[in-house]
């Protein structure tokens, strides 16, 4: 079972009602929405409808709004080598840090920091 | 400062250029090429299920692709008063966003 993957890349402000009416009836609501739809006569006649504004592919799998929003997410630049659970809050803060554990080569960036302002 | 130019004293003046410009020609060419994908991703992925569509299958018999097309047909289309029967496709409304290929036979 494949699905079409169907991105709007140009609005059809200003075009005949039906393509606004197709663009509804295929969940594309603003520019750059995606939608997956199984592949079939119909939807496919929905598309050749719709051609000049959409951008299609093929794909295997239907991805959630968010799986298709972390794709377009920037890389952040660093990552979290090991997440440390969260204390109970306890006074005064940076004896917590202190007590947390000793610092080690190879600290995440955020381990690191905090260690060595202490 | 006022500066008498045509377009300020008024009347009946267009200012569209009559031709399109090169950078205007080669979107127009990328916006071809762009259906002609979306035509065949959408043939393929029928293809590769056993289904077909007429839509699809209409247009292959009718339209020609970006590559087989006459620069004639890719920025020009017919147009039966003007002299030489041929005016530029930014005058056509929406040409953008309108599939605008095939012309008269003989024109």
């Amino acid at each position: 079972m494949s699905y079409f993957r169907v991105t709007l890349m140009r609005s059809a402000i200003g075009l005949p009602r039906r393509s606004t009416d197709v663009l509804k009836a295929l969940g594309l609501k603003k520019r750059m929405a995606t939608v997956f739809h199984p592949v079939s006569s119909s939807v496919a006649g929905q598309i050749m409808r719709v051609k000049e504004l959409v951008q299609v592919e093929e794909c295997e799998k239907r991805l959630t709004k968010q799986e298709v929003h972390l794709e377009r997410k920037p890389d952040p630049g660093y990552y979290v080598e090991k997440t440390v659970a969260r204390q109970q809050k306890e006074s005064p803060v940076h004896k917590t840090f202190g007590t947390l554990r000793d610092p080690m080569p190879g600290d995440g960036i955020r381990h690191g920091q905090d260690l060595s302002g202490d | 400062m006022f500066k008498s130019t045509q377009a300020l004293f008024g009347g009946l003046l267009w200012k569209t250029p009559w031709r399109l410009s090169s950078p205007q020609k080669a979107r127009q060419r990328k916006r071809l090429r762009s259906v002609d994908r979306v035509v065949d991703t959408v043939s393929a992925a029928l293809s590769r299920n056993g289904q077909s569509s007429k839509a699809v299958e209409r247009w292959y018999a009718e339209m020609p692709r970006e590559e087989e097309m006459l620069p004639k047909d890719k920025y020009t289309l017919f147009d039966k008063k003007e002299k030489s029967y041929r005016k530029s496709i930014h005058k056509l409304p929406k040409w953008t966003r309108v599939s605008q290929r095939v012309n008269p036979p003989g024109f």
